[in-house]
């Protein structure tokens, strides 16, 4: 019997879903071959990276809160990325944006934190970073609409500049220097976590982050930027077919700046709140969320809230393997990464079987020619 | 002849792609040294039969025999080992090879070096079979038929018995058309069997021996050329009796609403595109633009759009200068452009969103506050889908989804509804069937009673002949003349086009393209005078 490729016209809800869920667990049962080959027990590993250590946990309210610094960065960024990428323009410069925004924030934290009231600073810090990571995402933007560039390759190399810059601001002890830590002889990036940082609002002895609620805010902000305004109309124009939106009118270089400006803002909004929570720049500041949040924006096929949904998923892999790392020392922290990989690599299987399928080819046909 | 095994026989043949069903049991006999014409609308199922004769589809059901042979064929090597070639409609070629280099390119055995005296190799057997072509040019620099014609050598080069053409004469002009069928008669003398698609049915008359016809995926029959009318073929392929004349209505004569004076425009690679053209159109009126592909119809569109500098010269609407303002303010005035390009998505309409959302397209910014008024969008649609019949499942469906005819009804209607009192449009029925083309000609001539003067660029010139009042023909961005639609011949036409005869100074009372009851002002008269004068200082 041969077999060949059909394609699909319409594939329902359900068979969607099953077969993504079909693909994370794939992705799991794969891992867990990794995990028994290595003599772990799989089930153990899974139960604790998943519960991220929260189960029998006096302190489990610290867990949930460490998964959300996680969490926050991501989804925002995320989000942002989406905004550029439902253009079609392949913004892959998120790591640089967020470091332009980091240093941005920490530079207004450490100058204006001792003189200015806390909100005023964190609201400060905000703007900065916006602004800041905003320009440095638009000359990209700039060079793609004034001389044609390609913008997946400049973005990429603008991510090398300002991480070698954030690295020579934390390696050059000089009086000019403020970043780092005047009482330390090696050069380490100084604190500034007692005078500024995002307040939480205690439930019980959990403390939600004023940070995790403004990120919620932002998600339904978008859905509806993009959704329902003109300019998010605009933004899938101008995606779907340049030439047509030149033809109605629209003036596109325009529009590309103003939205890759935007992206790169929330990006930078994502760095000001990872700054604003950690209370210290470092030269891993980024978390990588400039990759993957290129993954969570291609698996949640740009759709704003299914982001929140991956962030979450992906945000549990990456905190929760960290933990389970404590308990398990043979497997390395690395190991979200790996399976992290599987999962998209798998999903991207499984969109192949939701827009084709597999039959086979029948024999023969009626013999009634026609002469 | 009887005898001998046909040249190609399928039977049963039924493709799906997802529940569409492409071809349903399909039949088809291809004798030796026949031309056989494969006649259907679009979607009826031609080229993807035709696609698995050749290689690129595999068929779901059904068997392929070629000269009495069950035979698979797996790829389009299995074609060409079996002596099938096919001419596709979108030329497969590579732009920055050579002629002989783009045959050389498929040759199995063709070695590790490329060889000098491929050229003279390849010019020796396209002199043999009688065709005129430069090995040696490379694809970019040719015309749409040097094109063609390579293509065909191709097939021939690689041995073809079998010779599959898919809509030839669609790019062609008239003349051109008449030196391919000859080129197809005499390789069907030399004993090759030709399969030509087409749905023009006074070509299918004039060169096919046989006429197999498809409607929706069926195979309906195959009738022999001597036997059959066009009426009646239309009827085979229509499935009903359907009025082949295109009205005419006379409409009375309005003044001049768009009057194009001295336009010079230059195209994307900075050559003259349009060259000090001139003419006018009325209200009531269509005026239809002729000329082979690629001769400034393009850049005149854009121009009048607002989407492309002029160079100089004066664009009037209704008594106003419009060059130079943006798309946007040309629209308010009520000129409305819609270009449909080869690819018939890429511009005016965007393929992967909804009716409802290219409904909005041209009119979303005039919406209060910063959202989009999608309720307005939608009522739109629902109005565009039962006004102009487009087969859709509803208005939330991506444009893309649609079929062809229904795409362009969208677009047109799109158009037509914000109420223009200009329209220009440029290949609005490019690839669309019987049914579809005859529902924008209605659309089209409604528009005209309404007022509305219509600048028509189009490929066929036997529909401008019935549809436009005036022809304008243009060749390589100059007006070659102006004629009344009634009057003229596809020949004068052809010869027109080609550049060979011009009419642009047959009228010596005034000069051509200036209306006797023109809105053009003296001052603006004036500018342009100066605009010359300053032209002239600098050559």
């Amino acid at each position: 019997m041969r077999l060949h490729v059909v394609k699909r016209d319409h594939c329902p809800l359900w068979k969607k879903a099953c077969l993504y869920l079909l693909a994370v667990l794939s992705a799991l049962v794969l891992g867990g071959i990794l995990l028994l080959a290595m003599g772990v027990d799989p089930l153990a590993y899974y139960s604790r990276m998943f519960t991220m250590g929260m189960v029998g946990n006096k302190i489990a309210y610290k867990s949930m809160e460490n998964y959300l610094k996680v969490f926050v960065p991501l989804a925002v960024t995320s989000v942002a990325l989406s905004l550029a990428f439902k253009m079609r323009f392949w913004n892959i410069g998120g790591e640089g944006q967020f470091i332009v925004g980091a240093i941005a924030a920490a530079t207004v934290a450490f100058q204006a934190g001792p003189v200015l009231p806390q909100g005023v600073t964190l609201v400060l810090m905000c703007l900065a970073a916006m602004v800041c990571a905003g320009v440095y995402g638009s000359i990209a933007a700039v060079l793609k609409v004034k001389f044609g560039t390609n913008e997946t390759l400049m973005t990429l190399m603008l991510n090398y500049v300002a991480l070698y810059f954030l690295t020579f601001l934390g390696e050059t002890k000089a009086d000019w220097n403020f970043y780092l830590d005047e009482t330390s002889v090696r050069p380490i990036f100084a604190n500034f976590g007692k005078t500024v940082s995002f307040p939480a609002f205690p439930i019980g002895k959990f403390g939600l982050n004023l940070c995790v609620i403004l990120t919620f805010v932002l998600g339904v902000l978008v859905f509806v930027y993009l959704k329902y305004t003109k300019q998010g109309y605009e933004i899938a124009v101008v995606g779907d077919s340049a030439g047509t939106a030149h033809y109605a009118g629209m003036k596109v270089n325009t529009i590309v700046l103003r939205t890759v400006f935007l992206s790169a803002c929330l990006i930078g909004l994502a760095a000001a709140f990872k700054v604003g929570t950690a209370g210290i720049l470092s030269t891993a500041i980024t978390d990588d969320v400039g990759w993957t949040g290129i993954i969570v924006a291609w698996l949640a096929q740009m759709n704003t809230a299914v982001i929140f949904l991956v962030s979450a998923l992906i945000g549990m892999l990456r905190y929760g393997s960290t933990v389970a790392a404590a308990t398990f020392s043979q497997v390395d922290s690395s190991f979200a990464n790996m399976l992290q990989g599987a999962i998209l690599f798998l999903v991207l299987a499984a969109d192949f079987f939701i827009r084709f399928q597999i039959v086979p080819v029948k024999k023969g046909g009626k013999a009634n020619g026609n002469g | 002849m009887a005898q001998q095994p046909n040249a190609i026989e399928m039977r049963g043949i039924t493709k799906t792609f997802g529940s569409v069903v492409a071809n349903q049991d399909v039949n088809l006999t291809l004798r030796q040294g026949e031309i056989l014409a494969l006649l259907g609308e679009n979607g009826s199922g031609k080229t993807t039969l035709m696609n698995m004769l050749s290689g690129i589809y595999k068929p779901d059901a059904g068997e392929i025999l070629v000269e009495g042979k069950a035979v698979s064929i797996d790829s389009p090597q299995d074609a060409k080992r079996l002596g099938i070639g096919m001419v596709h409609q979108h030329f497969k070629l590579v732009d920055v090879f050579s002629a002989a280099d783009n045959i050389w390119m498929g040759k199995e055995k063709a070695g590790f070096r490329l060889k000098k005296d491929r050229y003279e190799e390849i010019r020796s057997m396209a002199q043999k079979f009688g065709f005129d072509l430069d090995p040696e040019k490379k694809v970019r620099n040719m015309a749409v038929s040097e094109k063609q014609t390579l293509e065909i050598i191709k097939v021939l080069y690689y041995g073809a018995k079998v010779i599959i053409l898919d809509e030839p004469t669609a790019v062609l002009t008239v003349q051109e058309i008449q030196k391919l069928f000859g080129v197809l008669r005499r390789m069907k003398e030399e004993g090759h069997s030709i399969i030509i698609i087409t749905h023009k049915l006074n070509e299918v008359m004039d060169i096919s021996d046989r006429v197999a016809i498809l409607r929706k995926g069926e195979y309906i029959t195959t009738v022999d050329t001597a036997s059959t009318n066009e009426q009646q073929l239309t009827e085979y392929m229509v499935g009903r009796k359907i009025d082949l004349n295109i009205q005419r209505p006379v409409v009375e004569k309005k003044r001049p609403l768009l009057e194009i004076r001295d336009l010079t425009i230059r195209n994307d690679e900075g050559a003259v595109a349009i060259d000090h053209v001139s003419f006018y159109i009325r209200g009531g009126e269509i005026l239809g633009v002729a000329g082979i592909a690629g001769c400034g119809q393009k850049e005149l569109c854009e121009a009048i759009a607002g989407l492309r500098p002029i160079q100089s010269g004066l664009m009037i609407h209704k008594g106003d200068n419009i060059v130079g303002l943006p798309p946007k303010a040309i629209l308010e005035k009520g000129i409305s452009m819609s270009f449909i390009p080869e690819d018939r998505l890429g511009m005016g309409l965007a393929p992967s969103l909804s009716i409802t959302d290219n409904m909005i397209l041209k009119n979303y910014a005039s919406a209060k506050g910063p959202f989009v008024d999608r309720k307005g969008g939608r009522e739109d649609a629902l109005r565009v889908i039962q006004e102009l019949e487009v087969v859709t499942p509803s208005t939330e469906t991506p444009v893309r989804r649609l079929s062809g005819g229904n795409v362009q009804k969208v677009l047109l209607g799109r158009e037509i509804k914000a109420g223009p009192n200009v329209i220009v449009t440029a290949y609005p029925v490019r690839g669309l069937d019987i049914n579809s083309s005859y529902a924008i000609y209605h659309i089209l001539n409604q528009q005209k009673q309404d007022g509305v003067g219509i600048l028509f660029v189009g490929e066929d010139l036997d529909v401008m002949m019935a549809l436009c009042d005036k022809i304008m023909v243009l060749c390589h961005g100059k007006v070659m003349g102006v004629v009344h639609a009634h009057k003229t011949t596809k020949e004068e036409l052809g010869l027109m086009m080609t550049g060979a005869l011009d009419l642009s100074n047959k009228y010596e009372d005034k000069p051509a393209g200036y209306a006797k009851d023109t809105n053009i002002s003296a001052q603006e008269l004036e500018q342009l005078q100066r605009q010359r004068e300053e032209k002239g200082e600098e050559e």
